[in-house]
């Protein structure tokens, strides 16, 4: 039996474009995503040497086999398009997007990345986009972003920002943040696109942390962004199926497998017809239990 | 390119490296590395090739490593060289 | 974001207004340091709101009152800490910069890339962060003197802000005494009289005298780094411990480099700071110490005026009053002709 071989992106760990430590090492944690920032934590002093941090690193070996992610300033910021030179030419696989308001704003960056792509010869489109949507009003055209480019892997709720916005801050429970978080979802799934939620900035608080992960699980979230390192491990264990779980996914591979070999557009399980999207979850499952084994109850 | 002001880039934390870089009359490097002497040589390199990309012919250049892979090493030297002239990056010609 | 320890790395600038430094005096207190009243800037680590590290950085490029909690200590912070003074270094012009620290802690700053130039055990040691900057400054001196011959080399410091009849008269005196006489101009910006005018005015009214070397001053000899006292305005108490380094520079590098066997000085009946830097000269140059030669130290009696001696401090009180006929007597026409421009320049009306 074989499975399709689904990406996941259940952690994405921020790592500051310029702290060479962390540019030099973070790869080791094996997080399904690894996205350098060179916005919020780097200082005005350092966006020149964090850019080309970033840039040596992304063309590192190290960093062969790890999806990378680089957020990058905005384009109306004075760093916007030196970051996305530096980046798409060193090959990241998805750009992310900071403060997104609106579809245009995805356009226009769009626009740079393209025209960059084009400039040193990297096949157009193959640079990924990720809209981070840190804002009440980008909130609100949520779906418009979602649909408004294919280069889009999804789209994030950026909470630091968005909550003061709303003139709120963040509290435990996160009830400030469901509205976002549901139009995120709702967003996403319209548009087939993955939905990731914002980070939990306390590295200490784990049991926090985690009550905050199983509900973005639960809420349909594909997955996190992580500021900690040791939060992969809690996120990916939370992520994992259980062994009921595996073994209904494996019956339902088996009887897909089975389907296709007799040729039968119609796939059966228990004398009950499984549909598509049961086998796509099946798939998710059994892609989660080989990257992180099968949770204990 | 000439080096015209004096620059610094990078910290003197663990897996990175300073480095100040000055205008000069010839070439003059100076390492020091907290991971062993062995390493200069190579973190030598490293300075002497990116200065030969940039076609700088003179400059004084201190380097205090503590332990900073090569690419890391790059990344600072080509933000030192930019930070001390008054060129801006030609991303086409660097990657 | 992304900061996986809670630490707030803050700025503080002392001068001109003068930060909030209460926080900072009490951390420094609990370290056994005192604040230094010439720093203009501090860095603090903070943790949960209570600083846990502090450097601060003075005129002149030198750090110092740099502390670590004891708690904190073995996790880096100080090189978080230098990394922050040193670019404040560059903001300011200082791309090389001096250390003060205790002994003990020579070898934490070690690993921020310092070197050690001098000790003075048990209580201080002065670092720089340039590698053998010391030495290749000695080398130069040996260097650019090497045809330089003869037994008795004498040496003389100077100030000259601005140049007297007296100065004239110590190096005259001293040269017609020695084989060669070195002359320092003390480099440091901080007298009345900028650097480079009180070093013009020397070399042209020394022109006439064939056998000396007059040097730049440099920051190995009475600068803001080997003696900070020195420029400190209203302070007439000298820590022993500046005094000590200061002498102990020049007869353990400089004097080597040059061949120096005597140094000269003018009796120093008014400046309190100079005559114990006088007094103590006597004990660092002369003192039995097999590893560095002795260098004696001659001090001239002053050039009189109408029995008052004649030292720069009067000429600058008569400038200020507009004395123009009573500096002509106590200065060469060289410094005559600047004073009598300069105040023509800036201030007519003080010339009646």
């Amino acid at each position: 039996m074989e499975t399709a071989n689904i990406k996941l992106r259940r952690s994405m760990l921020f790592v500051p474009g310029s702290n060479a430590a962390m540019i030099s090492n973070s790869f080791i944690y094996k997080p399904d995503s690894v996205m350098f920032d060179l916005e919020d934590s780097v200082a005005l002093r350092e966006k020149d040497s964090a850019r080309m941090l970033v840039s040596q690193a992304l063309q590192h070996p190290f960093y062969k086999d790890i999806e990378k992610v680089v957020r990058v300033n905005a384009l109306d910021s004075d760093f916007g398009v030196d970051d996305l030179n530096a980046v798409v030419r060193s090959g990241t696989d998805v750009v992310r997007l900071p403060k997104t308001d609106s579809a245009q704003d995805v356009l226009d960056m769009e626009k740079v990345i393209e025209d960059i792509e084009k400039d040193c010869n990297r096949e157009v489109g193959s640079t990924k986009m990720l809209a981070a949507v840190e804002s009440a009003l980008g909130i609100l055209n949520a779906k418009e972003i979602a649909f408004s480019s294919p280069r889009l892997i999804g789209i994030a709720l950026g909470a630091e920002d968005y909550v003061k916005d709303l003139k709120t801050e963040r509290s435990p429970d996160g009830i400030e943040l469901l509205f976002a978080r549901s139009t995120i979802l709702h967003a996403a799934r319209a548009a087939g696109i993955m939905a990731f939620d914002t980070v939990f900035s306390d590295a200490n608080d784990e049991e926090t942390f985690l009550k905050e992960a199983a509900l973005i699980k639960q809420l349909g979230f594909d997955g996190k962004s992580l500021v900690n390192p040791r939060q992969i491990e809690l996120l990916h264990n939370l992520y994992a199926p259980t062994q009921k779980e595996v073994d209904f996914a494996k019956k339902v591979i088996e009887a897909s497998d089975e389907a296709v070999q007799k040729g039968s557009g119609v796939v059966s399980l228990n004398g009950k017809m499984v549909d598509a999207p049961i086998i796509e979850r099946a798939q998710l499952v059994l892609q989660r239990a080989k990257l992180s084994g099968v949770r204990e109850l | 390119m000439e080096i015209t002001k004096e620059a610094v880039v990078g910290t003197l934390e663990s897996s990175d490296a300073m480095i100040q870089i000055a205008p000069c009359g010839e070439i003059d490097i100076t390492i020091s590395s907290s991971v062993g002497a062995q390493f200069k040589e190579a973190i030598e390199k490293v300075i002497q090739d990116t200065l030969e990309e940039f076609k700088i012919k003179k400059a004084k250049i201190v380097v205090k490593d503590k332990g900073a892979l090569d690419c890391v090493l790059r990344a600072r030297m080509i933000t030192a060289i930019t930070r001390s002239t008054n060129e801006k990056i030609e991303w086409k010609q660097l990657i | 974001m992304s900061n996986y320890n809670s630490y707030t790395i803050r700025k503080i600038e002392l001068k001109p207004q003068g930060g909030n430094i209460k926080n900072i005096k009490k951390f420094l207190e609990k370290n056994d340091l005192e604040i230094s009243h010439d720093i203009l800037f501090f860095i603090t680590i903070e943790k949960n709101e209570d600083i846990i590290a502090c450097g601060g950085i003075s005129e002149g490029g030198i750090i110092k009152c740099v502390a670590i909690d004891k708690k904190e200590r073995g996790k880096g912070l100080v090189l978080k800490l230098m990394t922050e003074l040193i670019y404040i270094g560059y903001d300011l012009g200082y791309t090389e910069l001096f250390l003060y620290t205790k002994p003990e802690n020579e070898k934490m700053f070690k690993a921020c890339g310092f070197t050690k130039i001098e000790t003075v055990p048990g209580l201080v040691v002065l670092m720089e962060n340039t590698q053998n900057g010391l030495l290749n400054y000695c080398k130069k001196l040996k260097e650019n003197s090497k045809n330089i011959k003869g037994k008795k080399i004498g040496s003389i410091v100077l100030n000259t802000n601005p140049f007297t009849l007296g100065h004239q008269y110590l190096i005259e005196k001293s040269a017609s005494e020695c084989d060669w006489v070195h002359v320092f101009i003390v480099k440091e910006d901080a007298s009345y009289f900028s650097y480079r005018d009180r070093f013009n005015l020397v070399a042209e009214g020394v022109k006439h005298i064939k056998n000396i070397t007059l040097h730049e001053g440099s920051r190995y000899i009475i600068s803001r780094a080997t003696f900070p006292t020195y420029f400190l305005k209203d302070e007439d108490v000298v820590e022993k411990s500046y005094l000590e380094l200061d002498l102990k520079i020049f007869r353990r590098f400089i004097g080597p480099a040059l061949r120096i066997t005597h140094r000269f000085v003018g009796s120093e009946p008014f400046s309190g700071v100079t005559n114990q830097y006088n007094e103590a000269m006597k004990y660092w140059l002369e003192k039995d110490d097999s590893n560095y030669p002795k260098i004696t130290v001659e001090i001239k009696e002053r050039k009189l005026l109408q029995d008052i001696p004649i030292s720069a401090s009067r000429v600058r009180e008569l400038y200020f009053k507009g004395d123009v006929e009573n500096i002509k007597k106590l200065v060469p026409k060289v410094t005559y002709e600047y004073l009598r421009n300069r105040n023509n320049n800036t201030n007519k009306q003080q010339w009646k």
